[in-house]
């Protein structure tokens, strides 16, 4: 897909994001884009600030240098909860499904900022309470077939195997109708016959509108997106399609030290 | 009827079961009934105890606070001022209420044991001040000539009058209990126990809930004050140090935090085994204790949970 | 509020504030070693103290056999505690609320015990130096205030030089700071944290025996002294035990400074006040760097 990028807004923007650990800088003035409705991927080794940087963008850890813009808005500073208000939902490298809930009620609760029933209407049953459970209801029926889980709708959810625990936390992420959703290491822990799942679901969520930015080391997975960012040693050093990153010189020397 | 048979027989049950509590204080002794009674209010307080840390993990050993806040106004305004019954249990309400809002919203922002130790550091300061502040509180005289209730020209003077009012709260609030678990912010609550950062990023407001129920758990406490103060018709400092707020956790913690009518489990065990022990002296409070670390290592959802497991076992082996 | 009354309160403060230290001593050494918050360290103060008074009136034991056996006793309460209670419940999966119902329950259960066999009298332990008082400046301090200052400090410098310079104390450390690591090492990871408690068992009940011929032991001394001390470690910065002297001693000068400007009624107010005050706003202590979030 051809986008220009002068055209296309940039949903999320980082600017001249830097921190640094102890004595060890994580990242080092990182700048990249990530425009609205596209599939982004930020790859790079181990160690190489990726989670840091994830922490930051999501909201879970205060940069000491740079912006976070989202939707033009500089967020650097915002909490967790107002950037899930503002639609930027992410997972986690270990799915954080709530254990002790079903997988139906784990997708309901995905619903959960779009409704507005308070908790004395919700112990009085209000009416208002009774439509957002009847919605949460449906989302999450919704979103159980589009994830085909319905076979494991009412187990708890920390019974269920890890790999679908992980479709369980990418489909309440679904359920939030994020602006834009971060991935972090959707693959980790997945058999290859996953990981091809993982793909289809990823690229059909795309393909329906929803932005991606996918973070992780896995190559075979991120070769889905429309446009890679590398990120090597705190910076960024090289960005494009995958074919052009992976011919790409500096990338090159970083993973191969060729 | 072969064809509802499956739906008859849970329904005998129930109409067995409310038929013996209805009868209970027609063949037991008063001091039974009387026991009943203060289980009852125990299991109110209880209640907010055990929702606080079943449902948002906090340990709160603060509840004998709003329990005498409860208490106190009703001897104030009904004993001392004269005014009705419901202004008394009203404004002990909107007072502990807003306390707990006042003082939740900072110590709230703690977990774990920072908060649990806040919890009870706030019942030290209220048993002391109970006990200083002896113009409100009678300090140790107490403070006496507190009316019965009245509704509708039936006065709860006795034991087994007022067993059939307190009872009839409990099993409402539990009911009510029952409604908070299954709605939108019962599922809130649960995912903040659960993962708080996946919460969170669902757009989760814990602090704002862990606030929010809080003052609910303060409003079941000065409920329960409010009525015991009706029911005992005196009132001092006594009854609200901190071995009350002991007993509230301890209760909530037997009877399991995870079961919504635990509390009552709870509350039925710490009124009744005292009596069972009375002949051995000052025992009882060792038993809770030893009773307390037993629940935590091996039966951590308390009977209520052990009972709720044992009876899933039991339906997953009949199908 | 003339100077005299000032440098007494000054005084007894700082006394209190020892023994405020001693237990944050042993709940912040507790808890460097294993995590847990130990809520019932008050309470080993009383079973030093009721085990010398036991001891001493009823066995009539001499002094130092009886407050050497009963700190002895204290650490041995420790070693159970671990042994017998925390470890099934490690092995069950412990959180962080289930450590703290136990440690309570065990405070609850041994304040009920000590009701129950002794009884709700105050019982009082002799003073080292007996009812001897030092005039400081127009001041008075019993001579047992200053043996308690001075074994607290000794204990402090023991302590540090125990975890710094002794193979079991580095040991016990290293078995705190990487278990797995520790493990590989040849340390012996669940004894080190059995001693861990014991340690907080000795210190606990020397504070008891300490502080006895103060305050007299009485069967539920014991959970306003862990509330005190908890206090105190935070002030010191929960990551760093010898702060707890520091801020045990912080504590018990605002405390006695409060009494003597408002009410001695309001002694424990002002103290609980302070506690949540500063859980609230320097979690991390005067001392402590930044390790945990708000607890």
């Amino acid at each position: 897909m051809d986008k220009t990028p002068q055209t296309t807004p940039a949903l999320l923007r980082i600017s001249g994001i830097s921190h640094k650990f102890g004595g060890l800088q994580v990242l080092d003035g990182v700048d990249f884009e990530v425009a609205d409705g596209s599939l982004t991927g930020l790859i790079g080794p181990n160690g190489a600030g990726k989670s840091t940087l994830f922490n930051i963008v999501s909201g879970f850890l205060l940069p000491q240098h740079g912006r976070v813009l989202f939707d033009e808005r500089d967020v650097t500073r915002d909490s967790v909860r107002a950037r899930s208000h503002a639609g930027l939902v992410r997972t986690f490298q270990t799915p954080k499904v709530f254990a002790g809930l079903t997988v139906r009620e784990n997708l309901m609760t995905g619903y959960y900022r779009h409704l507005r029933s308070g908790t004395a209407g919700n112990i009085l049953r209000s009416p208002r309470s009774r439509q957002d459970m009847a919605a949460m209801h449906a989302r999450a029926l919704e979103a159980g077939e589009r994830f085909s889980l319905q076979g494991v709708m009412d187990r708890p959810a920390g019974q269920v195997p890890a790999g679908m625990q992980r479709l369980v936390e990418l489909a309440r992420a679904w359920v939030s109708e994020p602006r834009l959703l971060l991935l972090d290491e959707p693959s980790s822990g997945l058999n290859s016959a996953e990981i091809a799942q993982m793909r289809e679901a990823l690229t059909q969520l795309n393909d329906a509108g929803m932005t991606i930015l996918l973070v992780s080391h896995d190559m075979d997975l991120v070769d889905i997106a429309d446009e890679v960012h590398v990120l090597c040693f705190g910076s960024i050093i090289a960005s494009g399609t995958m074919a052009q990153v992976k011919i790409d010189h500096a990338v090159r020397q970083a993973y191969l030290g060729v | 009827m072969p064809s509802t048979a499956a739906g008859t027989k849970p329904t005998l049950l129930w109409v067995a079961a409310l038929l013996l509590w209805a009868a209970l204080p027609f063949v037991a002794t008063r001091h039974m009934v009387d026991l009943l009674v203060f289980a009852g209010l125990y299991s109110i307080a209880g209640l907010g105890v055990a929702f606080l840390l079943g449902q948002c993990g906090i340990v709160n050993l603060a509840q004998s606070v709003f329990y005498g806040i409860g208490a106190y106004s009703v001897a104030w305004f009904c004993a001392r001022k004269g005014l009705p019954v419901p202004v008394g249990i009203a404004s002990g309400i909107v007072l502990s209420v807003a306390m707990a809002a006042v003082v939740g919203w900072p110590i709230l922002r703690l977990s774990g044991y920072f908060l649990a130790l806040a919890t009870l550091a706030l019942g030290i300061i209220a048993q002391v001040l109970f006990l200083e502040w002896d113009w409100i509180t009678g300090g140790t005289l107490g403070i006496g000539g507190i009316p019965f209730i009245e509704i509708l020209g039936f006065t709860f003077d006795t034991p087994a009058r007022f067993y059939f009012l307190v009872w009839p709260v409990a099993l409402l609030l539990l009911v009510l209990h029952h409604n908070l678990l299954h709605s939108r912010a019962g599922l809130a609550l649960r995912a903040m126990r659960d993962e708080p950062d996946a919460a969170a990023v669902l757009g989760i407001d814990i602090h704002k809930l862990k606030v929010q129920m809080f003052m609910l758990s303060a409003m079941l406490g000065s409920l329960a004050g409010s009525l015991f103060a009706h029911y005992v018709t005196f009132v001092s400092v006594d009854s609200f140090a901190i071995d009350r707020a002991i007993s509230f956790l301890l209760l909530a913690v037997l009877g399991g935090v995870y079961t919504v009518w635990g509390p009552v489990l709870g509350a039925l065990f710490i009124t009744i085994l005292p009596q069972w022990l009375s002949r051995l002296g000052d025992i009882h409070a060792f038993v809770f204790a030893a009773a307390l670390i037993a629940a935590v290592i091996l039966l951590p959802e308390g009977f209520g949970g052990a009972v709720t497991n044992w009876w899933q076992r039991r339906r997953t082996r009949r199908a | 509020m003339s100077p005299d009354l000032l440098f007494q309160s000054v005084l007894t403060g700082l006394t209190n504030g020892f023994v405020y230290g001693l237990i944050g001593l042993g709940i912040a050494s507790i808890f460097r070693g294993t995590r847990i918050i130990n809520a019932m360290q008050g309470d080993f103060a009383l079973i030093g103290g009721i085990t010398a008074v036991l001891l001493l009136e009823r066995q009539g034991w001499p002094m130092l056999p009886a407050f050497v056996a009963a700190v002895l006793i204290g650490g041995a309460a420790g070693w159970l505690l671990e042994v017998l209670l925390v470890r099934p419940l490690r092995r069950r999966g412990g959180t962080e609320d289930s450590y703290l119902l136990l440690t309570l329950g065990c405070a609850f259960a041994v304040s009920a015990l000590v009701l129950y066999f002794v009884g709700r009298d105050s019982h009082a332990l002799p003073g080292i130096g007996g009812e001897g008082i030092v005039v400081i400046a127009d001041a008075a301090m019993r001579i047992h205030a200053l043996w308690l200052i001075a074994i607290s400090l000794a204990v402090m410098l023991t302590l540090r030089l125990f975890y710094s310079r002794t193979s079991l104390g580095l040991s016990m450390m290293a078995a705190a700071l990487d278990p797995q690591g520790a493990l590989t090492t040849g340390i012996n990871v669940p004894l080190m944290r059995t001693l861990t408690f014991a340690l907080g068992g000795l210190v606990g009940g020397l504070a008891g025996i300490l502080v006895g011929p103060l305050i007299t032991v009485y069967f539920d001394m014991g959970l306003l002294l862990t509330l005190k001390g908890f206090a105190a470690a935070i002030l010191g910065g929960l990551a760093n035990p010898m702060g707890a002297i520091v801020g045990g001693v912080t504590l018990g000068l605002l405390e006695s400074i409060a009494i003597v400007t408002i009410s001695s009624g309001y002694k424990d107010v002002i103290a609980m006040v302070i506690l949540i005050i500063i859980m609230i706003v320097m979690p991390n202590g005067l001392l402590g760097r930044r390790t945990r979030k708000g607890g």
